[in-house]
């Protein structure tokens, strides 16, 4: 394959050629309440092309038809030069790559039944169900798949990935009189099936917290001392920081560039925060993005001031700075953009821990698990899963409907507190950014606290 | 392609349904004012569905060149794991389906140079000072064939074409962000690009000024984009899965008045002009009108053929389905409109003079929210939502005082549509939904 895009690339009479084409083995199981909703297999195939001319803008085709290759190089090429282009686009120099990168299987899905697939999902979904007669629904699913991807460009890099992933994943939901709730477990791992054999008790955990949250209280809405849980200080890091640092946001806009210029304090020196796609085994890792550059750990921020920001080769060159293996694209239908990887909250001093945190608290929230989160730049919005008052001290009571509202400068500038008790939150789902969802991505934090905070809700 | 499938499954399974889809797209984006890419997409799939010894099972392909016998072996393989279900295939004849265009030669033949000429309009008319703006004009042609071993067929072209236009102003660490759309199966006049220019500018010109939130209890406009955190809920209680499943809120309450007298709720896959528009569903069930709730009492439930046959009832024709996976419900065209009020029809991105829909003259204190931030995040289908504002404006002594930040809306749909306020003049269509602003009462304001 590799041979026959070479070929392809070399037929191009664009200034710069790059192929992906990608091959998708994937199989998926679902459940609803007690029923099986699907069992299937599936392939899918297709490639995308892009090139640049210069004194031209991007010409894209993306295709299911790999007969038609050469057809749309062409093509692409003719709606490159169809795009006139003031200002030339620069792509930042890289070192052509050449090799196969083989990411571990750990029991490839391929060669396990469908049935046995079946089985195990049936297992979780019936610790969900079994928890409680109020647990009146559930949505679990199970989907594997392992890709083959391609990249050939014109600068002479020619890559063959293999990469895994496997998701599982269960909502149960509780239902009292008009009252409804629901609890999620998600867990998201770039390996196989041995990989996702044990967690029972985690889904049981989830539907027993569903039912306890029909009793539980909405938080009252107000500015709060807060205490995220490691996932959702993940989701939040994310959210609140990890988009402004993509440098697509900025590269164009010299008021953006103002606002995120490199050497701002954006926190108090506790704050350490970085994206590393080449950390091991984890869902966004990748040993090179889709415009074939390595990935690498880029701290984003140190000691609370902004030291750097997510590249694409094309916002790199424009604003000088080095490309990061940031360039993805959720498959060979879309272009790669700037994203994060496994994006991170580095651990405060060794030793400390969520007591430490909480104890001279006299009112606030202990805010738990994530059903989500959305930015839009400047402000943002983060959905907890459950949460807890906190009172002189203590963890005390669960609330329900607790949803952080946030402001990126104030909340980053009020963590003053961070544990040392640090994990990687493997979830399913993903990102979305662009029209291109869900992107598996990582976030890993320890327990982190914001000295205040707005917690939307009743008053 | 679907007689060849359905020749190949005829003789191995009970029944057996497909769809076939071919897509062309054309796309053309702006960034900051500028030109940037101009892309193609072309996909075409086929997606097979049985029931195999009483038991239902599904395969799809994208390949350029499918096997139908491989993927009936596949699709029996999956229904050996299947559940068991009575699928009563639809036999209706390509005449009898309901007449709808869906294809439009303008927005099927527009070239290259004119998506491009678009985008540079709006570019232009909305370019200022310390502003970016990102454009981006895309273009669909769709051909769908559906079928199944009953004999029914059907078949149809559809066009669609979406611009979009977002403006981010970043003063200092303020950053605001307006963004519209306009879409449609026919290709927009200059007059509709200029409502977008209009709805934009408007909404940015009321931003400029930051205002102090109010907090309390307040009376909120909901203008047709910040109105879905209040319809996610009814869409999601609506559907006949989570009534089946006994997670939906208005499981049993059909013919109840749950909402104020004034509002109806249609699904109608008939409306010309609307790129979701179809004269058959997904599943071969003919296209019909579906009144959602009738005048503020529940009227009916959307269902595709299983949750249908599960939940002893019909098909209302909302059966959706991909390239892989099961066909499921999916909505097509949803009208949140007052009884007697404005229909929808094909109107687009109204003129928009002033926000709030001709609501905001009674009010003393409160606000009118366009943007949410999170939407679809929480514990949606219980009605419930609390939201940080992405844009939204204070409203004192009847006039729009300025933007409000930091601040977050709470409250449960169900509650605040019992009693609607009043209803907007601004009804319009905002991707597959048309609505008129709404104006809430008591919904919980929040600030810092």
């Amino acid at each position: 394959m590799k041979d026959r895009l070479a070929a392809a690339v070399k037929l191009s009479r664009a200034d710069y050629t790059e192929i992906r084409v990608e091959r998708t083995w994937s199989s998926a199981v679902a459940f609803r309440g007690r029923r099986l909703e699907t069992a299937t297999v599936s392939e899918d195939q297709g490639g995308f092309v892009r090139v640049l001319n210069t004194g031209c803008g991007w010409g894209i085709a993306s295709f299911t038809s790999l007969d038609e290759l050469p057809a749309m190089v062409t093509r692409a090429n003719e709606l490159s030069r169809a795009v006139r282009v003031d200002e030339p686009i620069r792509l930042a120099e890289t070192r052509p790559q050449t090799g196969d990168a083989i990411l571990e299987l750990d029991g490839d899905v391929r060669g396990v039944p469908l049935a046995e697939k079946k089985q195990l999902l049936d297992r979780y979904n019936g610790a969900m169900l079994a928890v409680s007669d109020k647990i009146v629904d559930t949505q679990s699913s199970y989907r594997d798949e392992v890709s083959e991807v391609w990249f050939v460009n014109s600068e002479g890099t020619s890559l063959y990935q293999l990469r895994p992933e496997v998701v599982v994943s269960g909502t149960a939901i509780a239902r009292r009189n008009g009252n409804i709730e629901k609890g999620l477990e998600s867990i998201g791992l770039r390996k196989g099936w041995n990989s996702v054999q044990t967690f029972e008790e985690q889904f049981r955990v989830v539907a027993q917290r569903a039912v306890d949250l029909l009793a539980a209280p909405r938080v009252r809405g107000g500015a709060y001392p807060v205490i995220l849980d490691n996932e959702l200080a993940g989701v939040f890091i994310h959210e609140a920081f990890g988009h402004l640092s993509e440098a697509d946001f900025v590269y164009e806009n010299p008021q953006a560039r103002e606002m995120m210029t490199l050497g701002r304090r954006f926190g108090k020196r506790v704050l350490n925060v970085g994206d590393n796609g080449a950390a091991q085994g984890l869902r966004g890792t990748l040993p090179y993005d889709d415009e074939g550059t390595p990935t690498q750990d880029t701290p984003l921020i140190k000691e609370g001031i902004l030291v750097g920001r997510l590249h694409s080769r094309e916002t790199a060159a424009k604003l000088g700075e080095q490309p990061t293996g940031n360039a993805r694209a959720i498959s060979f239908r879309h272009p790669p953009i700037v994203r994060m990887t496994n994006t991170y909250i580095a651990p405060g001093k060794e030793g400390v821990g969520f007591d430490d945190l909480i104890t001279d608290i006299k009112l606030g929230v202990y805010a738990c698990g994530a059903f989500g989160g959305q930015t839009m730049l400047e402000n943002f919005s983060f959905t907890a899963g459950w949460g807890y008052m906190i009172r002189d001290g203590k963890v005390a009571e669960l609330v329900k409907d607790v949803v952080l509202a946030g402001n990126l400068f104030q909340t980053l500038d009020r963590i003053d507190h961070i544990a040392g008790d640090f994990t990687w939150n493997q979830m399913g789902g993903g990102c979305g950014k662009g029209g291109q969802f869900p992107l598996p991505v990582t976030e890993g934090a320890p327990h982190v606290r914001i000295e205040e905070a707005l917690i939307g809700g009743d008053i | 392609m679907i007689d060849r499938l359905l020749d190949a499954a005829r003789g191995k399974v009970d029944g057996a349904d497909a769809l076939w889809r071919r897509e062309e797209q054309t796309a053309v984006s702006f960034e900051s004012g500028r030109l940037k890419a101009a892309g193609i997409s072309e996909e075409a799939g086929l997606n097979l569905r049985v029931v195999a010894q009483g038991r239902m099972g599904v395969a799809g392909t994208t390949a350029a060149k499918p096997d139908p016998k491989e993927l009936v072996a596949r699709a029996r393989a999956s229904a050996e794991l299947g559940e068991a279900v009575e699928l009563a295939f639809p036999n209706a004849s390509p005449q009898s389906l309901p007449p709808i265009p869906t294809f439009f030669d303008r927005t099927a033949n527009a070239s290259l140079s004119e998506l491009i000429r678009m985008g540079r309009l709006l570019v232009e008319r909305l370019a200022r000072p310390d502003c970016q703006v990102n454009v981006a004009v895309q273009r669909e042609v769709a051909d769908t064939a559906v079928g199944n071993t009953a004999g029914a067929r059907g078949e149809y072209r559809a066009t669609g074409i979406a611009v979009t236009a977002d403006i981010t102003r970043i003063a200092g660490d303020d950053v605001l962000m307006v963004y519209d759309q306009y879409v449609g199966a026919d290709m927009p006049s200059d007059a509709d690009l200029e409502a977008l220019v209009r709805s934009v500018d408007t909404r940015l010109t009321a931003a400029l000024k930051i205002v102090t939130p109010p907090d309390g209890a307040l009376p909120v406009v909901f203008t047709p984009a910040g109105l879905a955190a209040v319809v996610l809920p009814l869409e999601q209680a609506l559907s006949g899965k989570t009534v089946l499943q006994g997670s939906s809120p208005l499981a049993g309450k059909v013919g109840e008045a749950l909402f104020d007298v004034r509002l109806s709720i249609r699904d109608d896959p008939l409306t010309p002009g609307r790129p979701l528009s179809r004269p058959v569903d997904d599943e071969c069930v003919p296209s019909r009108c579906n009144g959602l709730v009738e005048r503020g009492v529940v009227g009916q439930f959307v269902y595709d053929l299983e949750t249908a046959a599960r939940a002893k009832t019909q098909s209302t024709g909302n059966g959706r389905r991909g390239v892989f996976g099961k066909p499921h419900i999916g909505y097509t065209n949803v009208l949140f409109r007052m009884a007697d009020g404005p229909q929808g029809g094909a109107q687009h991105a109204a003129p928009l003079p002033t926000l709030g829909g001709g609501l905001i003259d009674d009010i003393q204190d409160g606000l009118i929210v366009d943007d949410l931030i999170g939407v679809g995040q929480g514990n949606v289908i219980s009605g419930a939502f609390s939201h940080p504002v992405g844009l939204a404006y204070r409203v004192q002594n009847g006039e729009i005082t300025g933007r409000v930040k930091d601040a977050a809306v709470a409250g449960n749909a169900y509650d605040l549509l019992k009693k609607i306020g009043g209803f907007g003049t601004d009804g319009r269509w905002l991707g597959a939904r048309w609505s008129p602003s709404l104006l809430l009462e008591g919904v919980s304001v929040a600030r810092r």
